[in-house]
């Protein structure tokens, strides 16, 4: 390790930014199922109850829409909670307090009460989980306004992003993987934040530009590293933060490369891509070379059969192909 | 049912007190009235529900517990604004869809607040687990002078929201005062036809180890009694409760609902109850106010209706450049 880094776990980024909100700010507190006695269902919030105690590591009941709104009537009175949902999948009975309350309230009151408050926890396909513990829920929630929506791809930016989160004034959905927790990397020691609303390009280039969050980064990594083998330079864009979206970076790389191939692991259907072709076409109609290409989950509920489960996700060759339509090869 | 001793309350309060109490009842049904006929003239929109007949329970609620504590209730929420110190003006400019409106225009009938008043919420049972949150704020900052109280309709009951709210609250020791206003009608549908048994406290409670009352909400000393022995006991057993307050709307669920569903004799009856003419008559009775000192009370919320409605009625409307503006709270500005 050298001097001024660490390498971590992902997990291990998000308790930090955890603890470190902690220290900062007497008002954050976690809240949610097993993240006290347990450490966490994926271990994010581990010691952190020996150091910080149960007053604000609260262990709840399996009861997500009280604890999610009693959240909410704390962020409006005052403090700063960080709820855990140990899947959003979970996030689905306590949807109404969180749309109809939390995103709501600042608007609704004529600016009277803000909710400063982060919803996270794993979202997305896990391993074989099935059809009721895989849902990605971005294009779900992202459809309304009044909160921020993060999904930062490795710890760097889990870090910096959840710190950023926890400091904001109003709700924040910041979605994890339940894959990626264990994803080492080398991160600074000393504390840092990532700014809410900037994509980042993972990887330059001028042939196409692939678009993608969270975890599917990765397997766009891959097929980065394959379209260079076969003399193709792709720009690979992580967008970091879904919602406000960066179109910027977004349109400027279009720009350079005139194609677009589009990545989400959500389902195809008004997903996160189908925004992001959307605008790309309100602002780059006349760079594209070609239709904008889309590879996401297909329109079925999650299957149990491994064989199953990876033929509805997007794959390397997937991506492969639809590169190859775009570049009209 | 709790009861009271009158005579006690009536010398605790004092005829001023007990005047100004009935001022704000009268407050409140002429402001539901001007704003009913309002809305018939085509100047309010939307939802509209109505809280005549329930005068008497927020208005003791809030002498009996002051305005210092968090509140919280339904979409029913014209009453609790104006007791908790929101001008008519702004709450009539505001079902006007007005810039000047309590909520700037944005929050419509249902949605009133006020430093204290977390809302008026528009989805059956949303406004428990904010109460409840508010009641977790008090303890994790050790206040131990104030309380959450959550209002709620009989329908509320039926909804899980109620229930895990209730169990976090006990389970977590939160000073939350739970009040279930029955006014006998979820909507069309009669109560003993949407809950599973009769009393809606007392039977519920026990199943969160929670002390449960029950008041008669058209008696205004029965309320107020009721409220601050429920206040002594929150403060001192830092325990949430649980109460029933007896009640029945006079109108129909919304404005929309001309209430076919009730007898005209059985609202007749109900009617015979009317929570401000058990409370005059009490005064009356007393020798607290006389019949000149009403006379001349009605006709000054008269007067303060018709300026809250010429207030409304002259104010602007939001500018429609503003229409996207304020969705998110700004950051706070510091070192960020």
């Amino acid at each position: 390790m050298s001097h001024g880094t660490q390498v971590v776990e992902l997990r291990e980024a998000l308790r930090q930014a955890i603890d470190e909100e902690m220290e900062r700010d007497p008002n954050v507190f976690v809240m949610g199922e097993e993240v006290g006695e347990y450490n966490g269902a994926y271990k994010v919030t581990k010691g952190l109850l020996d150091k910080w105690g149960p007053r604000r590591i609260v262990d709840t009941p399996i009861s997500e829409l009280g604890f999610a709104g009693l959240c909410v009537g704390a962020a409006m009175t005052g403090l700063r909670p960080i709820v855990e949902f140990m899947s959003f999948n979970f996030s689905f009975v306590a949807a109404d307090q969180m749309i109809s309350n939390a995103i709501k309230m600042y608007y609704m009151s004529g600016n009277r009460f803000s909710v400063p408050i982060v919803f996270r926890g794993p979202n997305g396909a896990a391993a074989q989980v099935s059809s009721q513990h895989s849902h990605c829920v971005e294009a779900l929630y992202g459809n309304l306004p009044g909160w921020t929506v993060l999904a930062p791809a490795n710890a760097y930016d889990a870090k910096g992003l959840l710190k950023s989160a926890i400091r904001e004034n109003h709700p924040v959905l910041f979605l994890e993987s339940e894959l990626s927790y264990g994803d080492k990397m080398e991160i600074p020691v000393g504390e840092y934040l990532v700014p809410i609303g900037k994509a980042r390009i993972i990887q330059a280039g001028d042939a196409v530009t692939l678009v993608s969050h969270s975890r599917m980064i990765h397997v766009c990594q891959e097929a980065v590293k394959e379209l260079v083998c076969k003399g193709i330079k792709a720009e690979l864009i992580d967008l970091r933060t879904i919602k406000p979206l960066d179109i910027a970076t977004i349109a400027a790389s279009v720009k350079k490369t005139h194609h677009v191939v589009l990545v989400e692991e959500g389902h195809i259907f008004a997903g996160i891509a189908a925004e992001v072709a959307f605008q790309i076409m309100e602002h780059c109609f006349d760079y594209l070379d070609a239709p904008i290409e889309r590879v996401c989950q297909c329109e079925t509920p999650m299957p149990y059969s491994k064989v199953l489960e990876q033929e509805t996700l997007p794959t390397v060759h997937r991506i492969l192909k639809a590169v190859d339509k775009s570049l009209y090869q | 049912m709790f009861e009271v001793d009158r005579e006690a309350i009536k010398k605790q309060l004092g005829s001023s007190l007990l005047k100004e109490c009935l001022g704000r009842m009268l407050l409140i049904r002429h402001f539901e009235l001007r704003a009913e006929a309002a809305y018939q003239q085509g100047k309010v929109g939307g939802f509209f529900h109505s809280y005549i007949g329930q005068e008497a329970i927020q208005t003791a609620a809030v002498q009996a517990l002051g305005a210092e504590n968090w509140y919280a209730t339904s979409y029913r929420v014209h009453a609790l604004a104006l007791l908790l110190g929101a001008s008519p003006e702004e709450l009539m400019a505001e079902l006007f869809g007005k810039v000047t409106g309590n909520a700037k225009g944005r929050g419509g009938s249902m949605h009133f607040f006020t430093d204290r008043l977390l809302g008026g919420f528009g989805i059956v049972a949303g406004q428990i687990p904010i109460a409840t949150g508010a009641a977790f704020t008090l303890k994790y900052q050790g206040k131990k002078n104030e309380v959450a109280i959550c209002f709620m309709g009989d329908g509320a009951v039926a909804q899980g929201a109620f229930h895990e709210s209730l169990n976090l609250a006990s389970l977590w020791n939160l000073p939350c005062i739970y009040v279930i206003e029955n006014n006998q009608w979820g909507m069309g549908t009669a109560v003993h036809r949407a809950i599973s048994v009769p009393c809606l406290a007392e039977d519920k409670a026990a199943g969160y180890n929670m002390k449960a009352y029950t008041f008669d909400g058209m008696d205004f000393f029965t309320c107020y009694g009721g409220f601050q022995h429920l206040y002594h006991q929150v403060l001192k057993t830092e325990r949430p409760v649980l109460v029933e307050v007896l009640t029945e709307r006079f109108k129909g669920h919304s404005i929309s609902d001309p209430a076919l569903y009730r007898t005209k004799e059985s609202l007749k009856q109900v009617i015979q109850r009317d929570p401000i003419l058990i409370m005059k008559q009490a005064l009356l009775e007393a020798n607290m106010i006389t019949e000149e000192e009403i006379k001349a009370l009605e006709k000054e919320m008269r007067r303060r209706l018709l300026v809250a409605l010429d207030f409304a009625e002259k104010s602007p409307w939001p500018d429609p450049l503003t229409l996207e503006e304020e969705v998110v709270a700004p950051d706070l500005g510091d070192d960020k």
